[in-house]
């Protein structure tokens, strides 16, 4: 066996009464690419939270190269040797490039307390150019910079130093294929290195193709770690989940799209350099899938039907001609909308799960203007209860709940609401594969019910599963149109993509 | 289009971006400059009244100055007109026995123990800035009235250097120096922004946010200290009094802060600060020119204010305020 450079001793943590990690012991050999993988909620990140000092534990302790680490912040990680990029945004608004790349470890360029601002730049501007993202200025505000930039800004603060661990959290589902290929590079090049990768992520196809070996979480427990080599999909779910789980959990119907009524239509849509001229109409059971690169205008696509854009133009109406303008005309007209970003755009994370399941439906459940608490309290407990929220309570803040549950209040909200037109922008991002059957097979149930669902994804595999139609959009425009049809496959929607 | 887009770029350009801070404050100062002139041309606007209005402006600027490093970080500060208040007692009371330096030490160290205190106490009582300092600043009236024995302290004419030009330009301009270089050389102003931008995450990079903010109250707090020299040796005297005053004097330091702020993108906030704070003056001082009564010269204070910022800000469109 190749030498061991980190190993977890029955690391322990609780939080109030959930056991997020249960006494896991578990060793990584240097230079190795180990994925780990689990439902949401299994414990992955917690684990790596502790091992980055995020967290404090409960009980055990980590070993690096045999001895104990004491760490109480990333900071004092990186100097350990241990190093993680998170699945959240890691990056700090209002500050530079090269002062977020360098955050708390100014010292280097810091003589009698005067920070030498100009050599920090340079070294930033030195490292982002080696890495090759020369399109990033070290000395412009971060601001400045996408979603996808400020994770390659990430990447390279965490792994500059060459760490001996680096903790990859979930990370490439913010990032366009540009970038997760130059991740995989940097992974590839820090085992050749002899150091450590731990690579988190749902999509394991991904994590079968990277790694070299893979351990399964479940409910906080080290279930197994299996050689990715000669291990399947299959398994893995089966690990996972602690029973087999159909391969097979999008839909299998085939058949001529059943045209119901056109109950949304969609003429020139546009919004300044974002998409342009999208026109579609959507009838009721369908399923429209929006695909593309992760750039392509297709998640504004969603804000602009919702009303949610700026400076939108074109019109979005009703069967009837009634106009939706705003996210209250369209709330009022039964649209319901769930973001890409959960936590940000769809959910108030620092309430409960009552409030955030009521909230568009409050006038509703409220009566003579005043709100009914039992009615409020009977109509989220039934809601969050035909989503299987996994809580305590509805009462327990959506912030302690993992990324699936969370989706779940989402859309309990708008069941709720009984809205008639879903749109739902990546409603699998992040999410385990027993959340993703789940959801699947509520959309199908919603469709048979005569419900329309706008399904944007930048999952290839589940708009082929899920869509009757799929658009692809390249550079904010509708590229391609597909109907649903067995034979359709990945290569001829990537085609298109690119 | 194409224009909107080079405008767009020139804002946001490295080399050119403060100076587009720097203009469109300059402009702003120059439109109100010449409304005013217009207005009441013979009342307003001379080479000496303008030299007036700066003198009475940067007093203010270095107390912005100081409240920039804790609103920054999203806190707030009630106490800085109660601080002015007892800073300078404390300070005209030592000058009695120790001349300058009685002047210089008493109201910079009262100053940067009030902030201390405050600091202190936000910290270890774990309530927000707002309610701890509208309590401090009753007890800091309070004891500035026992400290000046209930009568007006008044500053010797031997020792007022710093209540006229050129003494209290250089030391404003000193005050104004050493908060660019903090904000822009040290540790502090890096740490101060990432504070104010997510507080969790900076605890995380290993920055210790009790300290930082500590350090900030100590900071604000000094400058108001200063702040407290150049009021007493301008006015001469100081009067305490209670009842919440001493609130009055929190508004027009915290409006240079608001401009520091809103040009903060363009990397010049203390610039902005000092401008901001002119600006503030030539409305004020117009509308006195005018004869215009308190409270209109108030409201349209007021309302100057929330325009200059709301206009100048530009939010991006969909982002949300708090």
């Amino acid at each position: 066996m190749a030498d061991m450079i980190l190993a977890a001793e029955g690391v322990d943590k609780s939080f109030g009464i959930t056991h997020a990690v249960n006494h896991v012991s578990i060793t990584f050999a240097k230079g190795e690419i180990r994925g780990l993988i689990g439902e949401n909620g299994s414990g992955k990140s917690t684990f790596c939270s502790m091992l980055c000092g995020i967290h404090t534990l409960d009980g055990g302790r980590f070993l690096l190269d045999g001895k104990e680490l004491k760490i109480h912040n990333q900071v004092e990680a990186n100097r350990a040797g241990i190093s993680i990029i998170v699945q959240e945004m890691g990056t700090l608004s209002g500050l530079t490039v090269a002062d977020n790349i360098f955050l708390g470890n100014e010292d280097r360029f810091t003589r009698y307390g005067i920070k030498n601002t100009a050599a920090m730049n340079r070294e930033a501007q030195r490292l982002l150019d080696e890495y090759g993202f020369t399109h990033i200025k070290a000395s412009l505000m971060i601001d400045n910079f996408n979603f996808e930039d400020r994770k390659l800004i990430e990447i390279v603060k965490a792994t500059y130093f060459k760490p001996q661990v680096i903790v990859i959290d979930e990370t490439t589902t913010a990032l366009s294929q540009y970038g997760r290929e130059e991740l995989y590079k940097i992974m590839e090049a820090t085992r050749a290195d002899g150091r450590t990768v731990i690579f988190i992520s749902h999509d394991l196809a991904e994590v079968l193709a990277h790694t070299d070996t893979i351990s399964v979480l479940r409910d906080g427990e080290l279930i197994d770690t299996v050689p990715s080599a000669g291990s399947t999909e299959d398994e893995l779910k089966r690990l996972m989940v602690g029973r087999e789980l159909g391969s097979r959990y999008y839909r299998t119907d085939y058949g001529p799209p059943a045209k119901g009524d056109v109950v949304l239509s969609v003429k020139g849509l546009s919004v300044p350099g974002q998409i342009r001229d999208i026109s579609f109409d959507l009838y009721r059971g369908e399923i429209l899938g929006f695909g593309g690169l992760s750039e392509c205008g297709m998640h504004e696509v969603g804000k602009a039907v919702f009303g949610a854009s700026f400076d939108r133009q074109g019109t979005v109406a009703l069967a009837d001609g009634t106009p939706i303008d705003s996210i209250p005309d369209a709330i009022r007209h039964s649209i319901a909308y769930a973001s890409k970003d959960r936590d940000n755009e769809s959910l108030i994370v620092n309430d409960s799960i009552r409030s955030n399941i009521v909230l568009p439906s409050i006038d509703d459940l409220a009566e003579g203007g005043l709100l009914k608490k039992k009615r409020m309290n009977r109509f989220a407990q039934e809601h969050a209860g035909q989503m299987s929220v996994k809580m305590t309570g509805i009462d327990q803040f959506v912030s302690d709940l993992s990324g699936g549950n969370k989706q779940k209040v989402v859309l309990a909200r708008w069941l709720g609401k009984a809205s008639d037109i879903l749109v739902l922008d990546s409603p699998t991002r992040g999410i385990d594969v027993k959340v993703k059957a789940d959801i699947y097979a509520l959309m199908s149930e919603l469709r048979k019910m005569g419900k329309a669902i706008i399904m944007i994804s930048e999952e290839i595999q589940e708009l082929l599963g899920m869509c009757d139609r799929i658009f692809i959009m390249k550079n904010g425009s509708v590229n391609a149109q597909f109907s649903r049809s067995p034979e359709l496959n990945e290569e001829d929607i990537i085609a298109k993509m690119l | 289009m194409e224009l909107k887009n080079r405008l767009q770029n020139l804002k946001t350009s490295k080399t050119f971006g403060k100076y587009y801070g720097l203009m469109l404050l300059t402009l702003m100062a120059a439109f109100f400059f010449a409304v005013f002139k217009l207005l009441t041309p013979s009342n307003f606007g001379s080479a000496d009244n303008l030299y007036f209005y700066l003198q009475s402006s940067i007093i203010y600027s270095v107390g912005a100055c100081g409240l920039y490093f804790i609103v920054v970080m999203g806190l707030f500060d009630f106490s800085i007109g109660a601080n002015v208040v007892l800073s300078s007692i404390v300070g005209v009371v030592l000058s009695k026995s120790l001349g300058y330096a009685g002047l210089l030490l008493g109201c910079i160290l009262c100053g940067a123990l009030i902030g201390f205190l405050n600091g202190f106490l936000y910290i270890k009582l774990n309530i927000p800035s707002m309610i701890v300092t509208v309590g401090l600043m009753l007890i800091f009236e309070s004891v500035a009235y026992y400290a000046a024995g209930g009568i007006k302290q008044i500053l010797d004419p031997a020792l007022q250097a710093f209540g006229s030009a050129p003494g209290n330009i250089l030391l404003s301009f000193a005050a104004f120096l050493l908060t660019y270089f903090l904000v822009k050389h040290t540790k502090i102003g890096t740490y101060c922004y990432a504070i104010g931008s997510n507080e969790y995450t900076a605890k995380n990079m290993g920055i210790n946010v009790n300290k930082q903010k500590l350090m900030g109250f100590v900071l604000c707090h000094t400058f108001v200290g200063i702040m407290a020299i150049l009021s007493v040796s301008y006015g001469t005297s100081m009067t305490a009094t209670t009842g919440m005053t001493s609130m009055s004097r929190n508004f027009t330091p915290l409006m240079g802060t608001f401009f520091g702020l809103a040009f903060r993108k363009y990397g010049t906030p203390v610039p902005a600060i000092v401008i901001g704070e002119f600006i503030i003056a030539i409305i004020f001082n117009g509308f006195v020119a005018l004869g215009a009564p308190t409270t209109v010269q108030n409201i349209v204070t007021g309302a100057a204010l929330l325009a200059i910022v709301a206009l100048t800000a530009h939010p991006e469109k969909g982002v949300i305020a708090k």
